[in-house]
């Protein structure tokens, strides 16, 4: 697990420096090639999280708990608010790099799929979780490359939260299934 | 030439010159007050004869950049609550390229989006000038439309989201819905009800080193400056006393620690600073130059502008003659905030005062229970200051004063606009007393809670009268928020389809 972290650290470091100093008009990496080592990343990143840290004091230790509430609560922040939490923190260093967590039955609604090609890209994930979702598209005047990666529930920890949230649009989610999906989007230079 | 002529050549010239002197006093140096646009907000007002504080870009930086310098200034002092607050929409969340479509509505990167300074006609409390329906930019359409998850709202309108005790556009610490359902249930008052961290502060046992203590006889100081036997019995009486601090330690901070009467003379001042308070408290110092009796002493207002610098950073460098430049002066903001300038309700009789910690702790008794209700009630004179005299929570105060009541259970003007706070595992009094009045639903939980339950407390804060006639009786506003709450939490689902 060392080595694969150590490894994931340095594919992000060197994607950060290719992605903010050369686009691919420039003979950087392509826009698709960095948004698929960022997601590997934070897919790895979430992953230790959610095993070393969550399962492993929640679950096998049972010294602490994880909660939405958690700074009420004392507890330690859900998977998910942890992934916000690094997308909003990177978004204070750059604007060369977005990425959220979305989904078709998002808890908080403004987690729903808000473009057109979130809403493709969403839709078209679900349908084949091993089939990543490209596109471009133009916000705020910016145009953009945007990757959708499927975001499955790996533990019955997801699928029971979101089950059982007084919120959640729907309540039969199981081990497996895609549950939303992450979107990472990369300015494009003009 | 003819005379025609002359005139012509005249009144370009005064012209020219009335268009230089005009540049030179906005850009080089001079009281800009006559330039200001409208009235600042409260707070803001007493130093905005500092312009830069808040305008930080150079001059004729085009208007992004003015623009983003302005809320960085924003940011400056206030970030630090913001984070605190957890702020609900912090402008983090608005940089993200998928709330393009959002900031073309309402554009929540800015604090200037709402918030505009100088435009006294339309500024609401807490300095918000934007339209009080301002939610309706984001939550009245498609998926985010409030009135489609929330069938309870329906019908409600959008001016009335955050003006019915509901919600708060940064701080919904006390609002947010499982915390409504937690304390739902909550009595109006608790079985015991105390403050708990004033308590532990006021139930706290005497430092452990008497052999430090100092008594009357051991007050050193030069013989003219000994003051009065009375001045010299507070301090005899004072903590300050009993922790062993002498004289010197504020009036010859100079002076090595253990110097002889000799040796502090030479240091001696009648009148020490606030610096001499800052040394040892800290972090009651950092807290009071936040709030409205201490911001004059922020470090992060702007000093006054150096003329020479001014006209390098333009190009014209040393232009002007040593003489004109001497002449010309930007005036600096008056280091404490007199009474007089306030713009609520103060005493006539102490309109002169100027404000330090010595204003609200005299000097040298340090008595923190003056400190907590007289010194607030020898300047303000407002409705609801008058009203706390003889109200429900006065009483409590007094009860604990005399001793017939446990620590903790009385109610000063402090336990509610001076919060205590945890630090390093003492307990700290928070002398920025505006941090949990913006707005007032932010005093529920530090305070608040510890004696009354939620729905009391927020049906309390909603009503204006109550508030003014200092909590004299139960409030006659009820907040429908928890009621709705617990009704989603009982079925158990979103209120609209699953």
């Amino acid at each position: 697990m060392t080595n694969r972290l150590r490894k994931a650290a340095a594919i992000a470091l060197g994607v950060a420096l290719a992605t903010s100093t050369a686009g691919a008009a420039e003979g950087g990496i392509p826009y698709r090639k960095a948004a698929d080592m960022l997601h590997l990343v934070m897919s790895a990143a979430r992953t230790v999280y959610a095993r070393m840290v969550v399962q492993r004091l929640t679950v096998d230790e049972e010294v602490i708990t994880a909660s939405e509430h958690f700074d009420d609560d004392l507890a330690l922040p859900l998977p998910a608010q942890m992934f916000r939490f690094t997308a909003e923190a990177v978004s204070d260093s750059s604007e060369e790099l977005s990425y959220s967590l979305l989904s078709l039955n998002p808890i908080n609604k403004k987690n729903g799929p808000g473009t057109d090609a979130e809403q493709q890209g969403l839709e078209h994930v679900a349908d084949d979780p091993d089939e990543n979702f490209y596109a471009e598209e133009e916000l705020g005047g910016q145009r953009y490359f945007t990757a959708v990666y499927a975001d499955v529930a790996v533990a019955e920890a997801c699928v029971n939260c979101h089950n059982y949230h007084k919120d959640s649009p729907r309540s039969d989610f199981e081990v497996g299934d895609v549950m939303g999906a992450v979107v990472i989007r990369i300015p494009m230079d003009e | 030439m003819s005379r025609k002529a002359w005139i012509w050549v005249l009144w370009a010239a005064a012209t020219i010159g009335a268009c230089w002197m005009l540049a030179a006093w906005m850009l080089v140096a001079g009281d800009r007050r006559p330039f200001l646009i409208g009235e600042t907000t409260d707070a803001h007002h007493q130093f905005e004869i500092a312009c830069e504080t808040c305008h930080a870009a150079p001059a004729f930086a085009d208007a992004a950049k003015a623009e983003k310098a302005l809320n960085k200034a924003c940011r400056t002092c206030h970030d630090k609550e913001l984070r605190a607050a957890d702020d609900s929409h912090s402008t983090k969340r608005f940089r993200s390229p998928r709330m393009a479509a959002f900031r073309e509505k309402l554009d929540a990167r800015f604090c200037t989006s709402c918030h505009v300074e100088h435009r006294p006609e339309i500024t609401r409390a807490s300095a918000v000038s934007v339209a009080m329906d301002f939610c309706v930019a984001c939550h009245s359409e498609g998926e985010q439309d409030v009135r489609k998850n929330r069938p309870s709202h329906a019908g409600l309108g959008f001016d009335t989201c955050a003006s019915s005790g509901c919600h708060n556009y940064h701080d919904n610490r006390a609002l947010y819905e499982d915390f409504l359902v937690k304390h739902a249930h909550a009595e109006w008052l608790a079985l015991s009800p105390a403050h708990a961290l004033a308590a532990r502060q006021r139930s706290r046992a005497p430092a452990p080193a008497p052999e430090a203590a100092l008594g009357r006889d051991d007050a050193a100081a030069p013989t003219a400056a000994l003051g009065s036997a009375a001045t010299v019995d507070d301090w005899a009486g004072s903590g300050h006393a009993a922790a062993g601090v002498n004289c010197a330690a504020c009036h010859a901070p100079g002076a090595p620690g253990n110097a002889s009467l000799s040796g502090i003379e030479p240091h001696w001042t009648d009148h020490p600073g606030t610096a001499a308070c800052e040394d040892c408290h800290r972090p009651q110092a950092r807290t009071f130059v936040l709030g409205r009796h201490g911001m004059r002493r922020h470090p992060r207002i702007a000093k006054p502008r150096d003329p020479a610098k001014e006209l390098e950073a333009l190009g014209l460098g040393d232009w002007l003659p040593e003489g004109l430049l001497a002449a010309l002066e930007d005036p600096s903001p008056p280091a404490r905030m007199a009474v007089h300038e306030a713009r609520l309700p103060m005493r006539a009789e102490a309109a002169h005062r100027l404000l330090d910690c010595g204003s609200c702790h005299r000097p040298h008794a340090v008595d923190t229970a003056f400190a907590a209700v007289e010194a607030c009630t020898s300047c303000h004179d407002d409705r609801h200051t008058r009203a706390y005299v003889g109200s429900p929570h006065h009483q409590l105060w007094l009860a604990e004063l005399a001793g017939e009541a446990k620590p903790g259970t009385g109610v000063s003007c402090a336990t509610c606009h001076m919060a205590k706070f945890k630090r390093r595992g003492l307990v700290v009094t928070n002398h920025n007393q505006n941090d949990i009045l913006r707005p007032s639903e932010k005093m529920i939980r530090p305070v608040c809670l510890d004696c009354h339950g939620l729905r009391f407390a927020l049906d309390a804060l909603a009503d204006p009268d109550l508030v003014e006639r200092n909590f004299d009786g139960p409030p006659t506003v009820k907040v429908k928020s928890i009621d709705w709450a617990v009704r989603r939490a009982a079925a158990g689902e979103p209120e609209a389809g699953k």
